[in-house]
This record gives structure tokens, C-alpha cells and sequence, in this order.
């Protein structure tokens, strides 16, 4: 994490682009409501606020995204109405998206020049040539010609701002940055941020993360179920505990009640596992335990979790589940008692928006419901009612459909079916993402009550979630496991940043 | 287009498909009736012709069932296979497939008892269409082949082949040069229910939609096929059998096209002919859509898109109109149903532009 | 096989494989752009007859051709509407236009049938027609044919090296990514469908004022679905198009040579070969690259759904 430079951020002026009376709906849901902020030139703003607080949308709304229901903008103190994002960058707002918005097929040049401006013809040249020109500047350094598919997360990002800034941006606004970065590359971003903003530009950077904030923001705006709660300067943010306070007004309880569980015998083992872009990995997990691989997105645990789970097989190595060898193991699945999976993609594997609830539970459960060859379907939408009543999931209906339900629900339901399938091992990946603090805490929770009957694989890139929930962690970089090492041990968890970025734990050597 | 736009819906509309539907249908009559008039034609006289040509009489009625047969089966396949987003265009080549198969049958054995020769032309029939669909589905998992296409190209492919057997090996000597075969032994023929033109084949097609509906909706591989028409993904995160079900898919509904031409070639026509080849299999794949995949809704969309045949056939002899008007009808249905169904999940609202104060929160 | 009987087949083949040249490269311009349209064999049909009839009636076959492409143009933009307003399949929009498509040929044609309109003549380029081999392959055909040795550098031109072939690129791959960057990728592909329809009219019209000077019912005879075979084939790039095109063009002249020529082969086999080759060509780019699929644009057959 990059030190917090003593920059004295430039007096405030007149506001560059005001908000004011922002209100926006999603049907039944009120994302943004009759907010007012001014953001000022050449100083850094950070948007704070829990997951589903409003900030994404603001923003938004801000980049010429979405329309506002109700409210002005005035860019410069002129009134500005946005029909679209070009209409924002013209006026020069500007906005680096969570998931990042490139074509991967094409080059850096080319995913920056698109939609410029400049006569008919294009020439690849020229357009590298003064990409390269731009990337040096702000020193965000990546190669232009490369095509996209070719780069890491961070080289992606640096292109994304490049686009910003090669509109003449004058407001950057930058959606979860870090999540996707190094702790490393994160200090890179914020050093690129302090020259912008020196070289006049206004930043807003939207996050959930108190210790970014507390690094690298001039003024803080606090946001809480869709309207401003709060707003400082620099010097009257406190600690990271205030900030968390006023974020979810109260404090950060995020600090579940973990007792060690007795230990089992040991239900998952990986012993030199090679292959698919994993070095010799080896790991145990045992009843009772909980294991986080902790680790940048992109960095092997795709093809870990693949792998365990049974869709990728090994190429060198072993993998034994509850005793028995990979081939063996999923050669006849049981559906019941094995392993269950909680995937990262919500909607696109665990559950399919199109089909109701009950075929969503049915989806790993089926065999439990099969007489001969028919299925007992009614019995299926009993289990399932029973389920989403005991585990708070709303709407109970079993024939909602399950894009009608929130990310916190949707999970609550995915985690519901899998312990009706009463697992030995759990996988879990990234199993809180993108939900609120309420939700987060329920689902963890959740994975703690279920080390009585199962060991847990958790495989995440938060490290306050692999530190709450974990008895042992694991570091993963570049497909390989930087080390293993029990969670209370606090000099070893220091580290984490370092080895997560490939470093050696020890700065000594 | 500022001022309207498309915002999608939170729940599926339930009630409007029967509206969605009758828009559809108006609007496709009215283009075509346009078309008419164009050509110089009397188009409400077109309307009543088509009418009374399809449900006039018992006789009309008649002609229409006995059309609906085939395209009910075929039909039934396509949606199976449309459910799990497996494009089989490729029905009209595996019903020539299933004609072939079953004519086999009665030239290889002619001399079989009805209880013996019926079956078995069924099952040729249904196994030859059956393979053909097989192939294509083959090389889709594979090879990852686009199986649109492979069907497609199957479809010309499969009628050319019944073409040449007709003109070549099969031809009957003494039909004097016109390319069929030799007529059926009645014990080869389906025959028809007492005191009508209809044929048993309708009681296939009542029991086929029985089996399929129960096997759809009732059973494990029925679910099955539902998840994995949701995406490849999602079926591989649930460990099912996705590449298997695909060939089953297009098994299945080669063999109930096969079904179908067994029925056109023996009940129909008595002798394997190329004018059974109508264009029954593309027919299918717009009532399948109109039907939105469900068995009892095709049968209904079946008996419709048979009525449209016919009354088409009439509309030829009547006031000269060209067969191919009855294209123009289908190709029209499809895309006004298609964008209709848009209004299930979308609706369309006014932007105001201006910031205004908020309208009030939905309740 | 001798020279005199290679050299007319090369030639025929070039004039065969035009039509199909444009459906492909008329195809490939709407794919690139994300939109899956298969309804080019409804399209081919119908800029032929408007084609036909236009120049009938005009007697000027470039109005004819032109007609032709806006016919097949218009008929395109359904597909637009059913798919990019109405957010419908595009796999069954397709088939749709091609039954419609297909219908409303047949069916406005019907009294054509028989009649000649004014068509392209063969137009020998002075000088280059009198290379050996070459001069009578490629420099004696029709002004169209000419005019197609153009269109893969056009199209590459386009595509590769302008503002608005980068924009619609971004909206075959990533559409999110081309909003993002103030693009609208919904408007990008209504263009793509718009233009590239406009080709694959162009390649019908070719059908009834070049090919042959006649209108007759079913003249595409399967050309359009042997075009859209030939996008996958071609990798989405024009070069091999080329290559595609004008071997099924020459598949096509031989199999009418020896139809002609007496043989024994009964013409219902001779007949399966373009077809049996358009699922040996798919075969083959299939074990050349995942499919091929993996160099198709990202976003192909995916709508662009409408935002909040």
C-alpha cells in the first residue's frame, strides 16, 4: 500500500460539476436519492459506502449512462442533460468501469482511439505513436500495440484511463479500482492519480475499502442506501473505524464469532499438482478447517477450483476427495454427501435466470428427486419453499423466476441448496462479492456452521474475508502457492500483500 | 428513437401471449391481403376463399387435419431440439429420410402381415430419419460444426437422394417415366378411420403428444433438457450430460420427422413420390416458435399453420394466386409473433427529457 | 481434361462464384458487426426480382442492380427491426426473412417467368483480355465481375484501416465497450444489416442480369445458406472469401458441364455436390480452429439489451 505523500490538495473554487437533487429508481428500488455534490478540480474525492449504497449508480448517472429521474448536473456551472456517454465525455466526464470495457481482439491503440473523432481514415501508426506519447506522460506504461486479450488486469486499467485522458477528461471518475490489482500495482494507480489530479484533473474514486480511502483521498462523501450521509475534508476523517461507523451507521461488526472447530479427518488433499497453469500445488483441507486461497484475480485459482471441483482433470498430480482419487471420485458423483461447489458467477452458473427456483434447486439436487425415470417435481417445490422460508430468501415463491432475485438472495438461495445436499467439502469462491454488509455476514455465518459436517476451500481475493473465516491460508500467485500458513500467525499474515504480489515474504531477502 | 424506450419488465407478462398472438396473426392478414390487392386481387374474397377452404366443410376440415399430421410431428421434434437452443432446420430432410426408411421396409419385405409391416416401417422410418439427425448433431459436439447449416445442407442433400431413388433404383416400371415407386401393398398402407379420410396417424400424433408432454415436463431427462438450454455453463456446473442430450435431442426429433414422412408416404400417398416433399419441415419450425415450445400449444399453432396450407390450395384454384403466397403468410407469422413476444418481457415507456420532479414511486 | 475444356470451366467458375462472392462478403459485414443474419437466401431472391424487374422496366440493368440491392436492403432491415428493436432471436429472425423472403420472390415473380430483361454483357478489358489463361478467366467477364475483384480490398480497406470499421468492430466484439466509448453500437448494427444487405442483393441482382438475363422461381437454389457457410469458412476475413467463393462457383459450372456433357451420373447425385461440399468445407475449418467460432466477433448473435 503506497504511503499517503503530504500533497496539499489546491483550495476549492468553483465546483467543476455539481450534482444536485439526483434522484433515480429501479422499479421498486431507489438507487439514488436527491443527492447534491460538488466535485472541485485537481483534487481526489472518494465515494464511500457499502455494497447497494448507490454509488455505482450515481456515477452512473454522472458518466451519461443513465438518466436521472429527477435532479441537475451543471458542468462549469452550465446546466448539462446527458442522452448518452458520449454526451458526458464530450463535456469531459469521464468514467473507468468495474469490468472493463475493451475489445479484447483489438490493440491498446485502437481500444483507446475508438469513437474519437478525426476524419475517415485511420492509421495504426500514428494511433501508437500517440498513445505511446500519452502513456508516458502520465506514466501509465503498457505497450500500445499489444492487443488487449495479451495484458494483465492492471495493464487493462492503465488503458481504460488512457481513454479518459486521452479525451482531454476533466473528471475521471474510477469505479473499484483495486479490485483487480496487486498491492502494488494499487500504490502505481495511486501515484498516477496524485499526477492527474497535480496536473488539474478532478478524480472521484468510488470504493469500499476504508484503508484506500484513508491513503489516497482529499474529501471523503459518505453514501448509505442511496443519499449523501456524510461529507469530509482530508483532515477531519478520522480513523478507519469512524469511517466504517458512519459508512453503515454503527460499527463494524464484521468480525464474526470464530471458535476453532474440532478437526476431522482430512476430506481434500492436493499433493503436486501440475498443469493447466498451476505449479505443484499442494494443499489439505480436514473437516472442520477452513482454507482460504488468498490471491489477485487471474493468478491460477480458476483452474484450482476446476479442478477440485471435478470439471477440469488433473494433469500431473494428485487430488484425492474423502479418500478417494479424482477419476474414482467423480466417476459416479453421488449428489448427496460429496462435494458441493459455490461458484463466484451467481447468475451465469450456479443459477440460470430463466428458469423459477425450483429448477434452480434442482440443478445440483435432481437425483434426490428421481423415482425410475420420472421426477417428483411437486415434492421439489415443497423442499424448495422449505428452504427459502429457513434461510430468508425473498420472494419464497418457488415458481419466481431467479432474475427476480437480489445478488444477497440469490446467494442465501445457492447456499441453501447446497447444504440440503449436506457436503464433506465446500468451495466456496468469492462468496460475498458484491453483496451488502447484512448479506455478508449471514452467508458467513453460514460457511462457519458448515465446518461441523464439512471442510471448506475457500478461494477468494478479499483478504478481511480470508482473515475472518479461515483457520489456514494460502497465498496464490502465477499458479503457484507462495505459502501455507496458519492465520493466527501475525507475522506471516503481514506478509500477504507481498506474496500475493510474488514477493518473498521476508523485504530481507 | 429519444423519446421511447425499451425498459424490461420485472415479471414475464403471463396473460398477453393469446393478444401478442392475435396482433400477430391481424397484422400478418392484413400485409397479405395488401399483397393481393397489389397483384390486382379481390383480398376480403381471398380472406373468405382461405376461410371456407380450410373450415368450410367436413371436407375442409378434413384436408386440414390430415395436413396437420405432419407438420404436428415434425413440430414436436424441432421444439425438443429448440429447447435446448439446438438449431435443427434439418426436419424436412430427415421426414424424406423417414419416407426413404419406411419404403425400404415394404420393397425389402413385401410380403409381411399390417401387424408386422406397420411397425416396422415406423421403425425404419423413424431410425432413418433418426440417423440423419444424428449426423449433423455429431459434428456439432464434436467438431463444434454450426449444426444450422450441416442441417440445412442435410435437407437438400436428403431430398436429392429421395429424388434420385425415385427416378433410379425404386422407380416402378410401370408408371410410365413419373418418378414414384411401386404402389403399396395394403398391408403397408395406415389406414383410415372408419367413415372418414382421416388416418390412424392421428391417433400417433395424439399419443406422441401425450409421451412428449409427460416427458418434458414429468421426467429427469425432460428437466435436463430444459437446464441445458439455458447454456452451456450452468449445464456443466450441474454435471449434466450436456453433449449426450444433444444427440438425443436431435435423435429424437429426426426420428419423429421420420415418423412424419412414414405417415405422409403410407397414408397419404400409398407410394413413395417426391410430392410429398411440401415444405412441411420449415412449416414446423414456425408453428414450433408460435407455440413457444410447448406440446399442447403446437397442437392448436399444427392445426392453424394446416388450415393456412389449405386454404392456400384453394386460394391457387380460385383466383390463381401462386403456391408460394402460403410463404409469404408463414415467413410474415414468424416475424410478427417473434416481435411480439418482445411485449412479454419489455415495454416500452416516454423519456422525458427534461428534469422534471419525479414521478411518483410504483407501489 | 484439357485446356480447352479447363480454361471455359475457370471462366464460369469466376462467373458462378460472383453471386455467391457478394452474399458472402455482404453476410460477413453485418456478422462482423454482431448480427447474425440468415435470411441471406430470402435476400438473394429478392434483389434478383427487383433487379429483374427494374431493369425490365427501366430498361437500364445498373438500376436494376441497385434496385436490387435496396430491395434486398429493405428487406434486411426487418430483420433489423425484429432483432434490434424487438430484441427478437436472430437465429429464428433469419429463417423468418429467408421463408419470407423467399415467398414474396416466388410469388411477384410468377409472372416474369419466361421473360428477358436488359442484363450485363461480357465486357473484355482491352489489352489485359488477350493474356493467355488469364485474359479469358478474369478480364472477359461482365462489368459486375469487375467490380467484385474490388470489393475484398474495399472491405478490408474498410474494416481495417477506417474510423467507422473500427466502431463496428467494437460492436460485433464487445457492444458494452463501443457505449462506453460514446458509440452506438445499436445504430452501428442497423447500418451493418443495411450494407451488408445491400451486397447480397447486389449478388442476387447478379443472379437475373448477369448469370443468366431470366427470372425463374428458386434461382438462388441454396447460394444464400452456401454464403453464410462460407463467413465461418472464411474466418471472418475477406481473403479466404475469395478462395470460398469461387471454388463453389467452379463446383457449381462443373457439375452443369458434365450434366451436359451426357454422363451417366444421374443429376440428383451431381446435383448434392455444392451442398455435400458446403458441410466439407465447414468440417474442415472446424479441425482447422476450435470451429472456427473461435475467431467469430464476440458479441455474434447477441442483442444489445436495451439499458435502464
Amino acid at each position: 500500500m503506497a504511503e499517503r505523500i503530504k500533497r496539499t490538495p489546491p483550495p476549492k473554487g468553483d465546483p467543476v460539476v455539481r450534482l444536485e437533487g439526483i434522484t433515480k429508481r429501479f422499479g421498486k428500488v431507489v438507487a439514488n436519492e436527491d443527492i447534491t455534490l460538488d466535485i472541485f478540480a485537481g483534487r481526489i474525492k472518494a465515494l464511500l459506502g457499502e455494497n447497494g449504497a448507490g454509488k455505482s449508480t450515481l456515477m452512473s448517472i454522472l458518466s451519461g449512462r443513465y438518466p436521472p429521474d429527477a435532479g441537475r448536473i451543471a458542468v462549469d456551472g452550465r446546466p448539462a442533460h446527458f442522452t448518452s456517454t458520449s454526451g458526458a465525455i464530450e463535456a469531459g466526464i469521464g468514467m473507468v468501469y468495474q469490468h472493463f470495457m475493451l475489445v479484447r481482439s483489438m490493440t491498446v491503440a485502437e481500444n483507446v482511439m475508438l469513437g474519437q473523432e478525426g476524419g475517415i481514415w485511420t492509421s495504426p501508426r500514428r494511433m501508437r505513436d500517440h498513445v505511446a506519447e500519452l502513456a508516458e506522460r502520465y506514466g501509465l506504461h503498457v505497450d500500445p500495440a499489444a492487443k488487449v486479450s495479451q495484458l494483465s488486469m492492471g495493464e487493462r486499467q492503465r488503458v481504460e484511463i488512457l481513454k479518459l485522458l486521452h479525451r482531454d477528461s476533466k473528471v475521471l471518475i474510477l469505479d473499484e479500482p483495486t479490485t483487480v490489482l496487486t498491492p502494488r500495482e494499487t500504490g502505481q494507480l495511486f501515484e498516477a492519480l496524485w499526477a492527474m489530479a497535480d496536473a488539474g484533473k478532478s478524480i472521484v474514486f468510488i470504493s469500499h475499502k476504508l484503508e484506500e480511502v484513508l491513503a489516497v483521498a482529499d474529501e471523503v462523501a459518505i453514501l448509505r442506501r442511496g443519499r449523501i450521509v456524510d461529507e469530509m475534508d482530508q483532515n477531519e476523517i478520522g480513523s478507519k473505524e469512524d469511517l466504517a461507523t458512519r459508512m453503515i451507521g454503527r460499527a463494524l461488526l464484521l468480525a464474526v464469532d470464530r471458535t476453532r472447530a474440532p478437526m476431522g479427518e482430512t476430506v481434500l488433499e492436493i499433493d503436486n499438482l501440475s498443469g493447466h497453469g498451476l505449479e505443484d500445488i499442494g494443499l489439505r483441507v480436514r473437516q472442520g478447517e477452513v482454507v482460504a486461497v488468498v490471491g489477485v484475480a487471474g493468478n491460477g485459482q480458476k483452474a484450482l477450483v476446476e479442478t477440485v471441483t471435478g470439471l477440469l482433470p488433473p494433469q500431473s498430480g494428485d487430488v484425492t476427495l474423502l479418500g478417494r482419487p479424482w477419476r474414482e471420485f467423480y466417476a459416479r458423483p453421488d449428489w448427496k454427501e460429496t462435494l458441493s461447489y459455490v461458484p463466484e458467477d451467481r447468475m451465469g452458473l450456479a443459477a440460470c435466470p430463466e428458469l423459477d427456483l425450483t429448477e434452480n434447486v434442482l440443478l445440483t439436487t435432481r437425483a434426490g428427486f428421481v423415482r425410475g425415470p420420472w421426477l417428483e417435481r411437486a415434492k421439489a417445490a415443497d423442499v424448495t419453499r422449505g428452504l427459502a422460508r429457513r434461510h430468508h430468501v425473498t420472494p419464497q415463491e418457488p415458481a419466481a423466476l431467479a432474475r427476480q432475485l437480489s445478488g444477497g438472495n440469490l446467494q442465501k438461495l445457492v447456499l441453501a441448496r447446497e447444504f440440503y445436499r449436506k457436503p464433506r467439502i465446500i468451495v466456496a469462491e468469492q462468496p460475498t462479492q458484491g453483496l451488502d454488509v447484512a448479506a455478508t455476514e449471514e452467508v458467513w455465518h453460514r460457511l462457519l456452521n458448515a465446518r461441523t459436517k464439512a471442510g471448506v476451500l475457500l478461494v477468494t481475493g478479499d483478504v478481511t474475508e480470508a482473515l475472518q473465516l479461515a483457520d489456514t491460508i494460502a497465498v496464490m500467485f502465477r499458479g503457484r502457492i507462495m505459502d501455507v500458513f496458519d492465520a493466527a500467525d501475525q507475522s506471516k499474515v503481514k506478509a500477504i500483500g507481498r506474496l500475493m504480489a510474488g514477493l518473498p515474504a521476508d523485504p530481507g531477502g | 428513437m429519444p423519446f421511447w424506450k425499451a425498459v424490461k419488465r420485472e415479471e414475464p407478462l403471463r396473460w398477453g401471449s393469446f393478444f401478442i398472438f392475435l396482433a400477430a396473426m391481424g397484422l400478418s392478414l392484413a400485409i397479405s391481403c395488401a399483397l393481393l390487392a397489389v397483384q390486382g386481387r379481390p383480398p376480403l374474397a381471398a380472406l373468405s376463399i382461405l376461410w371456407n377452404g380450410a373450415f368450410g366443410q367436413w371436407y375442409a376440415v378434413e384436408d386440414t387435419l390430415l395436413k396437420a399430421v405432419p407438420i404436428f410431428l415434425c413440430s414436436l421434434g424441432v421444439a425438443v431440439a429448440f429447447r435446448m437452443q439446438v438449431w435443427n432446420i434439418g426436419a424436412e430432410g430427415q421426414f424424406a429420410l423417414g419416407a426413404v426408411g419406411a419404403t425400404w421396409a415394404v420393397l425389402a419385405m413385401p410380403g409381411l402381415p399390417a401387424w408386422l409391416m406397420l411397425p416396422l416401417m415406423g421403425l425404419c422410418a423413424a431410425a432413418a430419419g433418426g440417423l440423419w439427425a444424428v449426423i449433423p448433431a455429431w459434428l456439432r459436439t464434436r467438431l463444434k460444426v454450426n449444426e444450422i447449416i450441416t442441417t440445412l445442407m442435410l435437407n437438400y442433400i436428403g431430398i436429392l437422394f429421395l429424388d434420385w431413388l425415385v427416378y433410379g433404383p425404386w422407380k416402378d416400371p410401370s408408371s410410365f417415366g413419373f418418378p414414384m415407386t411401386r404402389e403399396f401393398p395394403p398391408a403397408a398402407v395406415v389406414g383410415a378411420i372408419p367413415g372418414s379420410r382421416l388416418h390412424w396417424g392421428l391417433a400417433v400424433c395424439l399419443a406422441a403428444a401425450v409421451a412428449m408432454h409427460l416427458f418434458l415436463n414429468r421426467t429427469r431427462m425432460g428437466y435436463e433438457i430444459k437446464a441445458c438450454g439455458q447454456g452451456r455453463n450452468p449445464a456443466r456446473y450441474a454435471r449434466m450430460p450436456y453433449n449426450f442430450l444433444v444427440l438425443f435431442v436431435m435423435g429424437l426429433c429426426g426420428a419423429l420427422a421420420g415418423l412424419a414422412g412414414f405417415l405422409e408416404t403410407s397414408a397419404v400417398t400409398g407410394r413413395l413420390q417426391p410430392s410429398i416433399m411440401v415444405g412441411y419441415g420449415y412449416t414446423a419450425i414456425v408453428v414450433a416458435w408460435l407455440a413457444r415450445l410447448k406440446p399442447g400449444a403446437i397442437a392448436w399453432a399444427s392445426v392453424l399453420l394446416a388450415a393456412l396450407r389449405v386454404g392456400v390450395e384453394n386460394l391457387q384454384l380460385d383466383l390463381q394466386v401462386p403456391a408460394a403466397f402460403g410463404g409469404i403468410m408463414e415467413g410474415l407469422i414468424l416475424l410478427t409473433v417473434l416481435a411480439g413476444q418482445f411485449f412479454r418481457n419489455y415495454r416500452f415507456k416516454t423519456r422525458r427529457t427534461d428534469a422534471a420532479p419525479a414521478k411518483e414511486a410504483e407501489s | 481434361m484439357n485446356a480447352e475444356f479447363l480454361i471455359p470451366l475457370l471462366a464460369a467458375a469466376v462467373q458462378s462464384g460472383t453471386p455467391i462472392l457478394f452474399a458472402t462478403l455482404g453476410e460477413m459485414f453485418t456478422e462482423k458487426a454482431g448480427v447474425l443474419n440468415l435470411g441471406v437466401e430470402g435476400m438473394m431472391m429478392v434483389g434478383a426480382l427487383a433487379a429483374f424487374t427494374t431493369s425490365l422496366a427501366t430498361g437500364s440493368p445498373w438500376t436494376g442492380l441497385v434496385a436490387g440491392g435496396l430491395a434486398a436492403a429493405a428487406l434486411g432491415c426487418l430483420h433489423g427491426l425484429a432483432c434490434l428493436t424487438f430484441q427478437g432471436n436472430q437465429v429464428v429472425s433469419g429463417l423468418a426473412l429467408t421463408i419470407l423472403g423467399t415467398g414474396l420472390a416466388n410469388y411477384l415473380g410468377t409472372p416474369y417467368i419466361g421473360q428477358t430483361a436488359p442484363g450485363f454483357m461480357a465486357l473484355p478489358v482491352p489489352g489485359l483480355s488477350q493474356i493467355p489463361v488469364l485474359g479469358r478467366v478474369l478480364f472477359s467477364q461482365d462489368a459486375l465481375v469487375y467490380l467484385s475483384f474490388a470489393l475484398p480490398g474495399l472491405f478490408w480497406l474498410f474494416w481495417q484501416r477506417t474510423r467507422w470499421g473500427m466502431a463496428c468492430t467494437a460492436a460485433g466484439e464487445h457492444p458494452a465497450a463501443a457505449e462506453a466509448a460514446g458509440l452506438n453500437p445499436v445504430a452501428l448494427r442497423w447500418a451493418a444489416i443495411a450494407a451488408g444487405g445491400f451486397l447480397v442483393g447486389l449478388g442476387g441482382a447478379y443472379l437475373s442480369l448477369a448469370y443468366t438475363h431470366l427470372w425463374t422461381n428458386g434461382m438462388s437454389s441454396g447460394r444464400g445458406w452456401i454464403a453464410v457457410a462460407l463467413v465461418i469458412f472464411a474466418f471472418w476475413r475477406p481473403g479466404r472469401a475469395v478462395f470460398g467463393a469461387y471454388l463453389f462457383g467452379g463446383v457449381m459450372a462443373f457439375q452443369l458441364r458434365l450434366q451436359a456433357s451426357g454422363t451417366n451420373l444421374p443429376s440428383s447425385l451431381l446435383l448434392m455436390l455444392p451442398y455435400a461440399l458446403t458441410v466439407g468445407v465447414l468440417l474442415f475449418s472446424a479441425m482447422r480452429g476450435q470451429g472456427g467460432s473461435s475467431d467469430a466477433p464476440e458479441a455474434l448473435g447477441i442483442n444489445v439489451e436495451p439499458r435502464e
